[in-house]
């Protein structure tokens, strides 16, 4: 038999603190931050029937994170009664962003064709900002169920970036910085994104400089939005798993250098 | 001769899309939207070499019998996908979307799950205050974690501010200064490549 080492604790630590508090139904207090009420606030004060692009830039890998970002972000644009055209230029992130926008469509009874359309997905994604930019039904002939672009009411009279409001990029990488170094640069379109955590650092100098509107960031930035739409979703449930691991994590920070200073203290005498 | 008209198309597509960018007339827009349409379809045939290379690769090493097994698996991967697309589409409730969402979704975020005890594991062990530079790394990465957690910013209502003065100053410069680097070795390297002085995408020859 193996010997167990530290790691295997140390994983299984994790492992208990994260298992024991998904049982324990607390919610987690916390402030919301400038950027999701930045976000919070443009949808709110848009038009009621703005037309909004959402893009599905993200991988399957990065859903838990995702998901309740996304959803909330559609729930809050279906409830102000926007209408959405929904496109994912990364070919996971289609099937996905389908089925999220139907979900949250069907919540507000909102209708396809009329309140949303999906375009699905288009390779290159370079190619595919650009070419929206000139002509969104020439890079899109068809939706993602195969119907004639001209057939569907939402499109009519949307023919580039221009009859629309903003596009709101979901990534979990850094694909958003092509929405603004060609969607935004080239033809004008405000950017907003909701994206994982990880990404912020990236993201910060654009948002710095303007060039992103604003952003929502992890399942913080996901629980915070569904406070502000007051709403208990996966980012309001999954923020005590994360704070735990959080904890988890300093606490493993300090008690590794404790071990180690300790360790040197005695070398030192010796 | 070969060598040069490649070099020549490369030369006047690279003036032509860069010319297009500042106008506004209809036939340089019509230019622009063909071209993005070309670039389109060039990309979908590279994706069929790159499957190409990906099954000859694999079947080479399962022929000398190295990790027959995994690379079986991906094979199958391969083939069956596309098998599924074709013959029941893409769209919802077909079995491409039902292997998709109850086999891709979850194995991808089962791995990047995996993620976390690495942290953990990486945490205790190599996360450790052993130079002046390391200490400052440490405490940063402790506020910053400690300000995103909803204990630390209850508790500590000052750390997000600690936190964003992190985010908003050393952390912004830095990145920026790597942006400006990218974006200076992008521009240089593009140029290089229109102008012909760059030609390793030839193939490497000169």
């Amino acid at each position: 038999m193996r010997k167990i080492e530290t790691r295997h604790w140390t994983f299984l630590g994790l492992f208990v603190c994260i298992g024991l508090v998904m049982l324990i139904n607390v919610t987690v207090d916390h402030p919301v931050s400038a950027q999701t009420q930045k976000m919070y606030d443009f949808i709110d004060s848009l038009p009621s029937g703005s037309v909004l692009i959402v893009s599905f830039d993200h991988e399957a890998s990065s859903l838990p994170e995702i998901r309740p970002i996304a959803l909330a972000i559609l729930r809050h644009a279906f409830s102000r009664g926007h209408r959405l055209i929904g496109v994912a230029l990364l070919s996971e992130g289609t099937a996905i962003g389908y089925r999220l926008m139907r979900k949250t469509a069907a919540e507000y009874g909102r209708k396809y064709g009329r309140d949303y359309v999906y375009l699905g997905f288009k390779p290159q994604y370079i190619a595919a900002i650009l070419s929206m930019g000139e002509s969104i039904p020439r890079t899109f002939p068809q939706d993602y169920l195969g119907r004639s672009y001209e057939n569907l009411e939402l499109l009519n009279g949307v023919r580039n970036y221009d009859d629309v409001a903003a596009v709101i990029s979901i990534t979990d990488g850094s694909l958003t910085t092509h929405w603004m170094e060609y969607g935004s640069a080239r033809y004008g379109i405000r950017i907003l994104s909701g994206m994982t955590a990880a990404m912020v650092t990236t993201f910060d100098p654009y948002v710095d400089s303007g060039q992103m509107y604003c952003l929502v960031a992890g399942l913080r930035g996901a629980a915070e939005y569904e406070r502000l739409i007051n709403y208990k979703g996966g980012g309001t449930r999954g923020m005590l798993a994360q704070t735990t691991a959080h904890l988890y994590v300093i606490l493993l920070v300090v008690l590794g250098n404790v071990i180690y200073f300790k360790s040197r203290r005695k070398r030192t005498t010796r | 001769m070969n060598r040069k008209i490649a070099l020549v198309i490369c030369f006047l597509f690279g003036l032509v899309m860069f010319l297009q960018y500042f106008s506004q007339h209809q036939v340089a827009r019509s230019v622009n939207q063909a071209v993005l349409e070309y670039w389109q379809i060039i990309f979908a045939f590279t994706l069929l070499v790159g499957v190409a290379s990906v099954i000859k690769s694999n079947v080479a090493q399962m022929r000398r019998g190295q990790d027959r097994s995994y690379r079986l698996v991906t094979l199958i991967g391969l083939v069956s996908m596309p098998l599924l697309a074709l013959v029941w589409g893409i769209k919802a409730d077909t079995p491409f979307m039902w292997v998709f969402e109850n086999v891709q979704a979850p194995m991808q975020s089962t791995v990047f799950a995996l993620l976390a005890f690495f942290v953990a594991s990486a945490s205790f062990r190599g996360f450790r205050a052993r130079s002046v530079p390391a200490a400052i790394l440490l405490l940063s990465a402790l506020v910053i974690l400690l300000s995103r957690s909803a204990v630390g910013s209850s508790l500590f209502p000052q750390l997000t501010g600690v936190a964003d003065w992190i985010r908003n100053y050393p952390s912004m410069s830095a990145r920026r200064a790597i942006l400006i680097g990218i974006g200076l070795g992008s521009l240089t390297t593009s140029l290089r490549v229109v102008l012909g002085i760059e030609r390793t995408w030839l193939g490497g020859r000169k």
